[in-house]
């Protein structure tokens, strides 16, 4: 159906604040995002923003949730449309390489916490095989390979809430961006994400 | 469920058009060969499938009668008016064979085996001998204990044993011929052996079809989960203007309306297996009859598609016979039988509606979830590679999140196993009513949100307000909620905390916590309060504890990390 593969076809855009400071707007078809953070920092908002940015082109997004912890409801209010998002959990050790290139194979954007101790030889299938694919691979965690891009969630500060009073509302983000060629500069910025205060 | 099955219906309704072929061997040919026979014939050898001259020869004195599809479906019709007297929901699936849903008539009448035997003396009066009843769990367990039983007898099975009683018959019987001789070559010979095996492994082994002869083989319903209520805007109806008195100028309006019913199904994705034909008349008459398309045929043809696939065909001949039931008029020597003629006369005017209903649709196919919105190609792409996960790790492995109602993050959504239909829109695990108390305290804080989408779970007093969690603990890390002096943070009965939290550690934190500099809460949430075995109460914080965000719960004086706003 498609003559002509341009450039911005190649890319899948992601929605919201998230996609104005990604380079190109959005993601490389085939290649692999790596996406870092300590645990409360924001980076699993992070993964469920670039699993978006799949339901939202009408394809299909996947997350191998190894911990079983994902949020189906953020996924929910991050854009993600949720009959299009299939969770994998439970995946043995001895598969995990397996799994996620199966995914890689029917799945426009693969989120995958990579497991302590993946081997760089199994990274490097892994690209190759996001590269066939067209498929983007979001690492999070310790990715023992190349990554295009580099997401890293540096804190949030959250507003809205008191000492006793009020509730959690708006959330800064700052995300330091990096990557090859276009993004290759480190670019720090922060991202509006949660409720606006007094919704 | 409760199968009535009459062996050789159309010799029955031979025999029931022309008394005389009483006690006489007869069989029913259809082109040249035995469609049917009698017992009497088939203690001389006069099997199924035989030629005409086979059949004569094993036979002498045989009585041929040519294929009557008209008669046929008008006294299965009257047998069906019999046993609706019983019954009122019974679904037919072709002349000879229906079922009925025993769940309110068994209690009515005391009980499986006293409904089928009242089942039984119904149908004896409308005039079938050798008619069986099976009852069963399923339809298709029920359809096999019919053939268990004796003629003119019944046969139950009791409830749960459904799978030890279909274990020893052979694997031939799931009608479905590849698979079968596929199974007898691996040593499988029997529906116990089938069903044994893992469900993971027969999906990745026989693929989607093969999954549902492995459910009907282990006792429980191949589309039983994944029923769906039609949307109203599905039935289809044709009106007669001037009113039809003339079958066939009914039949042909009724099968163009049923190519045209399953073409649109299809076109949303999705299968009949149940339909109401009804008709009115012009002295206004309402007729209605609900008929199966059992199984194999449905599924096969809805999923092609097109106007002309079996499924839309065998749905026309459904339609076709129930309307010649309805409209002929009855003028054999049968007329008399049985004393229920006089009420025979079900039409006595022209037709002027005719209407199909789905009764009941399923998702054709599992591979289709994701085909709203959707590039269809990629949803195709997406399922396989998602079914051979499923293979490899267990069909609970890969799941899809659904919104469903509740308070929690954890309780909004339901994560069902990837390809198995979302459950019924109203949450039964959790009774909307009674509404739950909510007790809230402090600065009269927003307790209700809005689902995301409206229609799944909306408002739930007590709900915890957006923005979601990106993490949700299941189940919740243990945690520490502390005040300035060093004790834990209790929440009295009245919902106020012993002193501000100062402090949160749990290991699921990094550094294992940190200082609180913000916090809200305690939110009572006081759970199933109607039931004082289930009931709890727990009280609910948000707190900001050395920078991350988190959802903290504290219940019976300890406390559990929740969630985190990661």
């Amino acid at each position: 159906m498609r003559p002509v593969v341009l450039a911005g076809e190649r890319r899948l855009a992601v929605p919201g604040p998230l996609g104005r400071i990604l380079p190109g707007g959005g993601l490389q078809r085939g290649s692999v995002v790596r996406v870092e953070g300590a645990a409360g920092s924001g980076a699993t908002s992070l993964l469920l923003a670039l699993l978006a940015a799949a339901t939202a082109a009408g394809e299909w997004a996947a997350v191998v949730d190894g911990d079983g912890v994902l949020g189906g409801l953020a996924a929910a209010e991050a854009g993600v449309a949720l009959d299009r998002l299939a969770v994998v959990r439970a995946v043995p050790a001895g598969l995990y390489g397996r799994v996620v290139a199966t995914l890689l194979d029917g799945v426009a954007v693969v989120g995958a916490t990579i497991p302590r101790g993946f081997r760089p030889a199994d990274a490097r299938r892994l690209e190759a095989r996001a590269r066939e694919r067209a498929a983007v691979l979001v690492a999070a965690g310790s990715w023992p390979g190349e990554a295009a891009l580099r997401l890293r969630a540096e804190h949030s500060s959250w507003s809205g809430l008191g000492r006793g009073e009020g509730l959690l509302g708006q959330r800064v983000l700052r995300v330091a961006v990096s990557g090859r060629g276009a993004a290759g500069r480190e670019r720090v910025a922060d991202v509006l994400t949660g409720v606006r205060s007094a919704a | 469920m409760l199968c009535l099955w009459c062996p050789d219906w159309p010799v029955v309704a031979a025999r029931r058009a022309d008394p005389s072929l009483e006690d006489v061997p007869v069989v029913v040919l259809d082109r040249g060969l035995v469609l049917a026979a009698s017992v009497e014939a088939r203690v001389e050898g006069v099997r199924r499938g035989l030629r005409r001259r086979e059949a004569e020869d094993r036979c002498p004195g045989l009585v041929i009668r040519p294929v009557d599809t008209t008669g046929e479906a008008r006294a299965f019709e009257a047998l069906s008016r019999g046993v609706e007297v019983l019954a009122p929901r019974l679904a037919l699936d072709r002349p000879g064979l229906l079922f009925v849903p025993t769940r309110g008539p068994s209690r009515y009448f005391g009980g499986d085996e006293l409904f089928a035997t009242r089942v039984l003396a119904e149908v004896a009066t409308v005039g079938a001998p050798g008619a069986r009843v099976g009852v069963a769990d399923g339809a298709f367990t029920a359809q096999l204990a019919a053939r268990r039983a004796e003629p003119g007898g019944s046969f139950v099975v009791p409830a749960g044993e459904s799978a030890a009683f279909l274990a020893p018959w052979p694997v031939r019987i799931l009608d479905d011929d590849d698979l079968a001789s596929l199974l007898v070559r691996l040593g499988l010979s029997t529906l116990g052996d089938f069903a044994g095996l893992p469900e993971a492994s027969v999906l990745g082994r026989f693929g989607l079809s093969g999954l549902g002869a492995h459910r009907r083989a282990r006792g429980e319903d191949e589309h039983l989960p994944a029923l769906r209520v039609p949307p109203p805007d599905l039935e289809l109806h044709h009106e007669f203007d001037p009113p039809v008195s003339r079958v066939d100028t009914a039949v042909f309006a009724g099968r163009a309306l049923a190519d045209r019913l399953l073409a649109e199904l299809a076109a949303d994705g999705l299968i009949c297996t149940r339909v109401r034909v009804e008709a009115e008349t012009e002295h206004g008459e309402r007729l209605a009859r609900t008929w199966r398309l059992s199984g194999h045929a449905a599924v096969r043809g809805g999923t092609g598609g097109a106007g002309s696939s079996p499924g839309s065909a065998i749905l026309a001949e459904r339609v076709r016979g129930q309307l010649e039931a309805w409209v002929t008029q009855d003028e054999g020597p049968g007329r008399a039988d049985a004393g229920r003629s006089a009420d025979d006369d079900l039409v006595t005017s022209g037709l002027t509606l005719l209407r199909l209903v789905p009764e009941e649709v399923v998702v054709a196919g599992r591979s289709q979830l994701g085909l709203w919105g959707g590039d269809r190609a990629a949803a195709e792409r997406a399922g396989r590679a998602l079914v051979r996960l499923q293979s490899l790790l267990g069909l609970e492995a890969v799941t899809t999140p659904v919104l469903q109602g509740g308070r929690t993050p954890d309780e909004r959504i339901a994560w069902v196993p990837w390809g198995d239909d979302p459950p019924p829109l109203s949450d039964q695990s959790r009774p909307p009513a009674p509404p739950e108390r909510v007790d809230s305290y402090g600065d009269g804080s927003p307790t209700t949100v809005q689902a995301a989408d409206g229609g799944r779970g909306a408002t739930w007093p007590g709900a915890v307000p957006p923005p979601a969690p990106a993490i949700v603990f299941r189940p919740a890390r243990p945690a520490e909620l502390l005040d300035a002096g060093g004790r834990p943070v209790t929440v009295s009965g009245r919902g106020e905390a012993s002193a501000p939290p100062e402090r949160l550690n749990s290991p699921a934190l990094p550094k294992g916590g940190g200082p609180i500099e913000a916090w809200a809460g305690p939110w009572l949430q006081d759970l199933r309060w109607w039931d004082p075995q289930a009931r709890r109460r727990r009280a609910l914080w948000q707190v900001v504890a050395a920078g991350v965000a988190c959802l903290v719960s504290v219940e019976g004086g300890e406390a559990h990390l929740e969630a985190v706003y990661d």
